[in-house]
């Protein structure tokens, strides 16, 4: 069996798992071995890679890593309650179509003298029927541009999962075939397949529908060490000790009852603030002043006051343990 | 089809995974892409394509971690048994115990049978350990091949053996677990129970003690062949039959009345509580309007095309909003009803989605309002807080309608769907259904839900019939399957 390719050639870059490992790195995107295994198959098989995960992991920056890495153009389309096909299809643009109109009224005129009665206008005038809905009269929203693209593209639906459910099944027609069909113009078929990449918080379930046509990437929080290397790669200003003690903070913090747990974006803006804040260790009023940075919600963040002192003398002591040691 | 595959796919649509075919269709082209060789990898890629939800990846992996066991093999067996991966190979590996005293011997010869290609009877082992040729010779008697295989302590011949047996008796079609021990049987009859059995019988005849020995030897080894091919049923059982016995236990249970539920069977009912509300929330949280086509609604219509001069291209018809229902929930808690209130009130939190709006009370002697015992998440914690306050005394149906009228009744209105739920012994008391009346007066809906059969209905001290004129539907409730169907029309009936 041939499994269909994608016909850019990404010069190699794409060809194993180790090499888009790298590729990523370069770019400051640390992956996990899953993460990586999912851009080579989404590449390889030609399919989307629907991402879920708690909000913050980096759902959406893979897909900005996934354009940069194969140096193609974003198309990126953020989904909300009563997204419709106007807005994400195309939409015919009404003022110019009328501006038109108007412009050619005498042209029409022209058009249709000599003409005898009104069966004879109609005929004439249906010679040139479909001219005011043709290409010209097109608005691209994302999804048609992202098609469109002369180089393929990386397509980011993001949040689906706030978008109808009317509007998932509109999607499974481009998912499967990447095509879409517009009943005034025709079919259009993708020149080269986009790389398409859905995100979802899971405030809903998605249909099952849609679910069968992707490949599901499941994103957790990292564990102690991706996450050291994450903010390794990212605030490389960030002395190793404050580091791993921050990221042994986080790490505890997510086994605490909390109302939102801090996801890595949260981590990266601490380990920015304390950068800032000249911090070289992590002590206890360093951690209580910049607490909001990483909790979000006023209920954790007196939570966690109550408890700073065993989580700080925890996390202080993981840190130190030799990598791999806890 | 890569028949490896197939068989994994099929084990995890026994542990609940839902794989359709054209997953199955992904799953192998991810195969031919990537191999078998990086277990890893392998892991990773299928973990894409085959289970689509975070609970769904927890039993892929425990379920690929079970399949794709390698067994660990001696330097010749690897090239004789090169698909590692086949399925038929997950036998558990054959510990090193095997040597336990009488079988060392055997066992130190044990690399040089591997020629054996499988479980056939009377195939030939060419080189079988001296001590057994000399056994054999001196008891002039021919062993069976399986009690050479013992003797020799091969253990990939016999792991091979065994799993061929399995195939040949079809251990993959064991359902229940009563079945387990049926297909040790069968399984150990194709291997050659009757042959090892005779060996070890005429050996232990002869009175030359070497033949003793290789007797009691031959015994410990055929205690042992019945202890591995016991595990490797069970792990086919799990692999292969789980679910299906998990099924007929499910539909059992959504059967049987929910008083006679053992304790022992809440959490799965709890289970089963939480997949019936997820049914019906896939189904209910679709449907929000249902569109009049065919009556135009002008003022919308006016609105959305005023950008094009008034011009109505884009026609707005006259929808219709389904209104999520406002459920308020009365559970007798006294006694054998308690059971049936526990699972019912479980059943309207599980449907927080579709039913954000309800409200709970509970009474015996006195009634009151539970609604944020509930609510918190913890529904056994809530039922025992709930009984432990409100189960005592005996049951009084008319002081409880009065204390309900005084915290509640003001809030039924036209929206509002009262589901009562209690056998309506009120132990001669005054029922208060007058009380029962403002509510059906009020109410848009009002469900009694009586958990005796019809026939016990209004015999001793049960008043059903004095409340029945004041609802609008009378139904028996006393099993999971009644619940899902009550639920499901409290449900379409918000339209």
């Amino acid at each position: 069996m041939t499994v269909a390719k994608t016909s850019f050639d990404t010069d190699g870059r794409m060809d194993s798992i180790d090499k888009i490992h790298a590729g990523f790195e370069e770019l400051g995107y640390i992956t996990s071995a899953q993460i990586a295994t999912s851009i080579y198959l989404a590449r390889h098989l030609a399919k989307p890679l629907l991402v879920e995960g708690p909000p913050g992991v980096g759902k959406t920056e893979l897909a900005v890593a996934t354009a940069k890495f194969l140096d193609l153009p974003l198309v990126r389309m953020q989904c909300y309650e009563g997204l419709d096909e106007s807005k994400a299809l195309y939409e015919w643009k009404y003022g110019k179509q009328l501006l038109y109109t108007q412009i050619l009224r005498e042209t029409l005129g022209e058009v249709l003298q000599g003409a005898k009665g009104l069966g004879e206008s109609m005929d004439r005038l249906h010679q040139f029927s479909d001219v005011f809905f043709s290409e010209q009269f097109v608005e691209e929203r994302p999804l048609l541009k992202a098609l469109r693209a002369e180089s393929g593209s990386v397509l980011l639906i993001d949040e689906l999962d706030k978008a109808d459910q009317e509007f998932e099944a509109f999607l499974l027609e481009l998912l499967s075939d990447y095509q879409i069909t517009i009943p005034e113009i025709g079919t259009v078929k993708a020149k080269v397949p986009p790389v398409v990449f859905l995100t979802s918080n899971n405030t809903r379930e998605l249909s099952d529908a849609l679910k069968r046509r992707c490949l599901h990437l499941y994103i957790p929080f990292p564990g102690t060490e991706l996450e050291n290397k994450i903010i390794a790669a990212r605030v490389p200003d960030v002395s190793e000790t404050l580091r791993k003690e921050l990221v042994a903070f986080v790490q505890e913090l997510r086994s605490q009852d909390l109302k939102k747990l801090p996801a890595v974006s949260e981590t990266i803006d601490w380990a920015r603030t304390l950068v800032l804040l000249h911090a070289t260790t992590l002590s206890q009023d360093m951690v209580r002043d910049t607490l909001n940075v990483i909790l979000k919600f006023q209920d954790d963040i007196e939570t966690v006051e109550a408890e700073l002192t065993t989580l700080t003398n925890e996390a202080l002591k993981s840190a130190s343990l030799p990598a791999g040691a806890s | 089809m890569d028949q490896t595959l197939g068989n994994f796919i099929k084990a995890l649509r026994n542990s609940e995974v839902r794989v359709s075919s054209m997953e199955a269709v992904d799953a192998h082209h991810v195969v031919d892409l990537v191999g078998y060789r990086d277990r890893d990898m392998l892991k990773n890629s299928l973990a894409l394509v085959l289970p689509k939800t975070p609970e769904e990846k927890a039993i892929y992996d425990y379920t690929f971690d079970r399949f794709f066991e390698f067994r660990k093999l001696d330097e010749q067996g690897a090239d004789q048994l090169d698909d590692t991966f086949s399925a038929e190979n997950i036998v558990p590996s054959l510990s090193d115990e095997l040597g336990e005293g009488a079988m060392g011997e055997g066992g130190g010869g044990g690399g040089q049978g591997c020629a054996v290609q499988g479980g056939g009877e009377g195939e030939g082992i060419p080189d079988i350990t001296d001590a057994v040729e000399t056994a054999d010779k001196n008891t002039e008697l021919q062993l069976s091949s399986l009690s050479r295989m013992l003797l020799s302590g091969d253990r990939n011949a016999l792991a091979l053996a065994m799993a061929e047996a399995g195939d040949a008796v079809g251990v993959r079609n064991i359902r229940i677990f009563t079945q387990k021990g049926l297909f040790s049987r069968r399984i150990m009859e194709h291997m050659g129970l009757k042959a090892l059995n005779n060996d070890v019988n005429s050996l232990k005849k002869k009175a030359n003690p070497d033949t003793k020995e290789l007797a009691e030897r031959l015994r410990k080894g055929r205690n042992y062949l019945m202890q591995q091919v016991r595990d490797y049923v069970e792990q086919q059982f799990m692999l292969h039959a789980d679910v299906d016995g998990s099924q007929l236990r499910e539909e059992v249970l959504s059967q049987v009345r929910l008083t006679n539920i053992e304790r022992r069977d809440f959490r799965q009912v709890q289970i089963m509580v939480h997949k019936m509300a997820k049914r019906l929330i896939a189904l209910h949280s679709r449907r929000r309007k249902i569109y009049n086509r065919g009556q135009l609604d002008i003022r919308k219509t006016m609105a959305k095309n005023h950008a094009y001069d008034g011009v109505p291209f884009d026609v707005r018809w006259k929808a219709v909003k389904v209104d999520r229902p406002k459920v308020i929930a009365i559970c007798d808690v006294s006694g054998s009803v308690a059971t049936v209130a526990n699972f019912m009130l479980m059943f309207l939190y599980s449907l927080n989605e579709v039913m954000p709006n309800v409200r709970s009370f509970a009474f015996s002697a006195r009634l009151g309002e539970v609604t944020d015992l509930f609510a918190e998440g913890n529904v056994e914690d809530a039922m025992t807080k709930t009984l432990h306050e409100w189960g005592q005394g005996s049951t009084d149906y008319g002081q409880s309608l009065n204390d309900f009228a005084d915290i509640a009744l003001n809030d039924i209105d036209s929206r509002t769907t009262v589901i009562m739920l209690g056998d309506a012994r009120s132990n001669y008391g005054d029922p208060g259904s007058e009380i029962m009346k403002k509510i059906y007066d009020r109410a848009k809906w009002v469900m009694w839900l009586n958990p005796e059969e019809k026939n016990t209905w209004n015999y001793a001290d049960s008043v059903m019939r004095k409340f029945t004129p004041y609802c609008h539907q009378v139904q028996v409730c006393n099993s999971l399957f009644h619940l899902e169907r009550i639920v499901s029309s409290v449900l379409r009936s918000a339209s």
